[in-house]
């Protein structure tokens, strides 16, 4: 168990150095970037229930929200709602499957998005013309992202999903 | 086949004498010709150095005209800096950075360079970039840590610059357009203002950051405000925020008393 804790912690920060880092600008297309931590934590959340997910949700939210420009705790909100939820349902109620996981976060992608709209609107300043220009985007990119990044968290938490009867 | 004469001192052959014989010829012949050509090229390449000639001293008035006409330009712009009472440009110090990192979400808009308090880096200092051989603003440093410093670049919602269109002049305050957009909007330009694309879009110099005169990009669109004496441009930044890896911090002191004047406004409009 400590392994995947221990495996967790180096998958947050690697995709926090991935999203900030210059040399990895390649990723960005049309100005936006996947959100890997997000996907992350959508992926714990749906093998290891809610709670493993809020955990992971809030300290890589806090995370985000350091190294980002935004108000402490809003872009931490929006992932924990989200793990939340995935939680509920997890991998015995959604199966494992391309279209099931792609379709899964393209929806819960469009929900934090709104989620963080809401948040900027209430905290900061928002506009519409982030739905097209953030959160369609992003939608796409994560949703195209998350089948072969649960693969390879498969392949990573292998021992733990055996365990836990997958 | 050769015939030799052998003595004691020399060997005469015929091909010897032969060859003594024409060589004279040879060369008279030679020189002959030579000169028959340079004399007949004279003739044929008359007309053309005639023609060189008199388009060299067409560019030459050309020149001298316009040497006069910058000379004029250059009495004019002094005089009129002189009734103006415009202060001469300052260049600033610069401090080279690179960029290490950018805003890791979506949502914000923030770079970090690698250079901070331990290079004289301080708060509000402008950070421009070199784009096509021209100056462009990037942003201005929001925070400052020992080795590297935080930047708001010019498309974040939450940055305020006076500018001005180069062209007609008139003042605008620019902002970022909205949170993933890599464009500005110029807000509170006068109506009558005629905004057209393409016009370029500097720094005023009001609000104590910045300094006067920097590029900061061009107008792409404009439309007038509903229910306000205003209309509003969208412009382009010079320098792409997705695309700058190296900037420079211009180690300018913030005026002061501008700084505290706006935030007092600033203030009281919260209020």
């Amino acid at each position: 168990m400590i392994l995947s804790y221990v495996f967790t912690a180096l998958i947050i920060l690697l995709s926090l150095l991935v999203q900030g880092h210059t040399s990895f600008d390649v990723i960005r297309i049309a100005g936006v970037k996947p959100d890997l931590v997000f996907i992350a934590v959508v992926y714990l959340s749906y093998s290891f229930g809610s709670f493993y997910g809020e955990v992971t949700a809030f300290a890589g939210g806090l995370l985000h929200d350091a190294v980002s420009n935004s108000p402490l705790g809003l872009l931490t909100f929006p992932k924990v709602v989200i793990a939340f939820a995935v939680g509920m349902f997890g991998r015995s109620v959604l199966r494992s499957n391309i279209i099931t996981i792609s379709l899964l976060l393209f929806v819960v992608s469009i929900l934090k998005g709104f989620i963080t709209l809401f948040l900027c609107y209430v905290f900061r300043e928002a506009s519409a013309a982030s739905v097209l220009d953030i959160i369609l985007p992003e939608a796409f990119y994560n949703a195209l992202l998350a089948p072969p990044l649960f693969f390879i968290f498969d392949r990573i938490f292998a021992r733990e999903l055996e365990r836990e009867g997958y | 086949m050769s015939l030799a004469v052998q003595s004691s001192t020399f060997t005469l052959t015929v091909e010897g004498i032969i060859s003594a014989l024409v060589m004279p010829f040879q060369k008279a012949y030679d020189g002959i010709q030579g000169g028959v050509s340079r004399l007949w090229a004279g003739f044929t390449e008359l007309t053309q150095v005639r023609e060189e000639l008199q388009r060299t001293r067409m560019k030459l008035q050309k020149y001298e005209s316009m040497t006069g006409e910058m000379s004029e330009i250059r009495r004019e712009n002094d005089r009129l800096r002189r009734i103006l009472g415009m202060k001469e440009r300052v260049e600033f110090d610069v401090v080279p950075a690179s960029i290490i990192s950018k805003d890791p979400d979506n949502w914000f808009r923030t770079i970090i360079i690698n250079k901070g308090s331990n290079d004289g880096i301080r708060e509000n200092m402008p950070v421009i970039a070199y784009q096509g051989g021209q100056k462009a603003i990037v942003g201005k440093v929001i925070e400052v840590r020992g080795g590297i410093s935080r930047v708001a670049p010019i498309v974040s919602s939450e940055i305020r610059i006076g500018v001005k269109l180069q062209e007609s002049r008139f003042p605008g305050l620019l902002s970022g357009f909205a949170g993933g957009s890599n464009l500005c909007k110029m807000d509170y330009i006068n109506r009558a203002a005629y905004v057209r694309f393409g016009d370029t879009v500097i720094t005023s110099g009001q609000g104590g950051i910045f300094p006067p005169g920097l590029v900061v990009g061009t107008v792409i669109k404009s439309y007038p405000l509903e229910s306000s004496a205003y209309q509003r441009a969208i412009v382009k930044p010079l320098v792409d925020y997705d695309l700058v890896e190296d900037v420079f911090v211009i180690k300018k002191d913030v005026e002061k008393d501008l700084l505290e004047l706006f935030s007092e406004g600033e203030k009281g409009k919260e209020e």
